[in-house]
């Protein structure tokens, strides 16, 4: 077990594109970090760079204690599981599972020891002697997980895991990684694209774009507090809804004719950020946001509808109680939750001050 | 179904021109060397013996034929191991060029495009003792290199021209064998522990395992008969039959030597030798290969 250390990490391709642009991070023994961010924001980068896979342009990687930089894959007691699970077709289950330890000269028995407690963990005891390509996709990524414990690294590395799964073995596959990751305490790096992956499974979270961290911290900081319209576009499901408003100290004035109560003191132009679970339909006012529905997809549990508010190029999407019927077409009045209310810079994007966001009245 | 059976014609008639080819230029010769083989003729085709078994009775006996055996062994062995490995070598270290792999490839590719006579006219005239470069130079290393006197040169002399000619095309196979194993599986196989040797012995090789059965009965084939050629224009057999294969030798008893009923058995043994070689080949070695 070890922490891992992110000094000033960059990486420079030979053609001139910059994939990461110094990143600094500090990742605790035992905690699980995921990656998350749209695709060539170099996440994937980022762990091939841990994995020793690329080349580090610049600054310095620590696990524990040592200077990894220059050590080979094999020197850096890491292991991976690979998007496409990379198991090697012409070995046996049991054969994949042990390549790496007998690379590394463990005697046969302990081997097969070593081997028979591993596949027992994750349900794979009666699979050992099949090949990779007798096995459904949710047994190849066990084998896959297996292959990464039996060797009791330091740090576990996910790249995309369950990209390659059905909707339904992904949700069970994300629970029993994290069950795993928690038993064993080791320490992992975990990149994804799925934002929902990446709530559910993280201790802390990273969103990447462009080869930047836009925002570190734990998942429900980055929902309530997202530091830039990226972040807060990217985390929560559906996206988060961004009207375009005038800020005079605390009023926002709509286009649409309505004035809120901002949650920070700002001027002149802003964006401002509502989420679709934020707005609660109310009775007919004068102070309510009056919407019409364009498009509604009911998917059980909750309703979402696309509603049409006056002055917005763009539709909001607000999430209702599933039980509520709605129509295309149908007028509603809405209120947004004036305490969860997030205003951005309209030019670069950032969260404008909140630190009173929720206190003052 | 039944639409399918009252076709029963047509698959008959889309195969009949690939079906004519074969039989013109495979079964009726094929059948004629059996039929010829139980045969004396005299070299003007102006009567003819039958005479059960006796020309296969005289080839078993004869020194010269035994003789051929030898050298054919020793040539096609030598030959598809050579062509076979260094293609591979050769491939391992294409796929690992990042820049100019193209020109690389195109380069390598190349010697397959030459007519094998072509290519054994090249290797004769850069070792021809009196006006090749090679031999020169080989000379003045101190080494005397004269393929028409000595049987050893003559042979390594076909040898090196018949690898050289097929390299190529194992060469084609194993790059694009190599590069239908994913690069993950490698990387993987890094983070495994597996130093770059361990890893093609591991895991690259045993991938390869297709692609190196399929060439080893290609490469077979090429030597007991393609590299008539090669041989042919290089060393013509000799000298003294140092470099007589088996293909060669059919060819100069029937052609040179007239004696088309000697020629034709020859040719029959030498049909069910390479086919019982397949054949060996595809039940024990294909068991290995890892599909």
């Amino acid at each position: 077990m070890a922490t891992l250390r992110l000094d000033g990490l960059k990486k420079t391709y030979p053609n001139g594109f910059v994939a990461l642009h110094g990143l600094d991070l500090e990742i605790a023994d035992g905690e699980l970090l995921v990656v998350v961010g749209p695709s060539g924001c170099g996440k994937s980068t980022l762990l091939r760079m841990l994995a020793g896979l690329e080349d580090i342009t610049a600054g310095d990687l620590y696990i524990g204690e040592a200077r990894v930089n220059p050590l080979e894959p094999a020197d850096r007691d890491i292991a991976m599981v690979f998007q496409n699970y990379a198991l090697y077709p012409h070995m046996s289950v049991a054969g994949n599972m042990e390549y790496a330890l007998k690379n590394r000269g463990v005697p046969k028995e302990a081997r097969r020891r070593k081997v028979e407690e591993t596949a027992s963990l994750i349900g794979l005891q009666d699979l050992l002697d099949r090949r990779p390509r007798q096995l459904s996709g949710g047994q190849r990524q066990r084998v896959a997980m297996g292959r990464a414990i039996v060797r009791e690294p330091q740090v576990f590395l996910f790249d995309e895991p369950l990209s390659n799964l059905d909707a339904k073995l992904r949700v069970q596959m994300r629970l029993e990684i994290r069950r795993l990751q928690k038993r064993l305490g080791v320490t992992s790096v975990y990149v994804t694209h799925d934002q929902v992956e990446a709530m559910t499974l993280a201790d802390r979270l990273i969103v990447m774009n462009e080869g930047r961290i836009e925002q570190l911290g734990s998942p429900m900081t980055l929902y309530d507090q997202p530091a830039s319209t990226f972040v807060a576009g990217f985390i929560g499901s559906p996206a988060m809804n961004f009207l375009s408003a005038e800020a005079s100290g605390r009023t926002l004035s709509l286009p649409c004719g309505n004035q809120l109560h901002a949650p920070v003191d700002a001027h002149g132009h802003v964006t401002l950020g509502i989420r679709p679970e934020h707005l609660v339909p109310v009775e007919e006012s004068d102070d309510a946001l009056a919407v019409q529905v364009e498009l509604v997809e009911p998917l059980g549990a909750d309703t979402l509808a696309y509603v049409q508010l006056d002055g917005q190029a763009e539709p909001l999407v607000v999430r209702f109680d599933g039980a509520r019927r709605l129509e295309e077409g149908d007028r509603l009045w809405l209120a947004p939750d004036l305490e969860r209310l997030h205003l951005f810079d309209p030019e670069q994007g950032q969260r404008l001050t909140t630190t009173e966001a929720i206190t003052t009245p | 179904m039944a639409t399918f059976q009252r076709h029963r014609l047509t698959p008959w008639i889309l195969l009949a021109p690939q079906l004519a080819v074969i039989a013109v230029f495979f079964f009726w010769p094929a059948a004629q060397a059996i039929v010829q083989a139980f045969y004396i003729e005299d070299p003007f085709g102006l009567g003819h013996e039958f005479v059960w078994f006796e020309n296969f009775a005289r080839i078993f006996t004869s020194f010269e034929y035994l003789r051929a055996l030898g050298v054919t062994a020793l040539f096609s062995v030598s030959v598809a191991v050579g062509a076979m490995s260094l293609a591979l070598l050769l491939a391992v270290q294409a796929d690992r060029v990042i820049h100019g792999a193209h020109s690389y490839k195109t380069l390598l590719i190349w010697p397959y495009a030459v007519a094998p006579a072509v290519a054994g006219v090249l290797w004769m005239f850069m070792f021809d003792p009196n006006l090749g470069l090679l031999s020169a130079g080989l000379e003045n290393l101190g080494i005397g290199w004269n393929h028409r006197v000595n049987g050893g040169q003559a042979m390594l002399l076909v040898i090196l021209a018949s690898i050289w000619k097929q390299m190529s095309y194992n060469f084609v196979f194993f790059l694009a064998g190599l590069q239908s194993i994913p690069k993950s599986l490698l990387e993987a196989a890094a983070i495994d522990g597996a130093g770059p040797w361990r890893r093609f012995w591991t895991v690259t090789f045993p991938l390869l395992s297709p692609t190196s059965f399929f060439l080893l009965v290609m490469n077979s084939v090429y030597v007991f008969f393609e590299t008539f050629g090669t041989i042919d224009a290089t060393t013509g057999g000799g000298p003294g039959g140092a470099t007589r294969t088996l293909v060669y030798k059919v060819y100069e008893d029937g052609f040179e030597g007239y004696d088309l009923g000697s020629s034709a058995a020859q040719s029959v043994i030498l049909l069910i030798l390479v086919g019982l070689l397949t054949l060996l080949q595809f039940r024990y070695i294909e068991r290995k290969v890892q599909y």
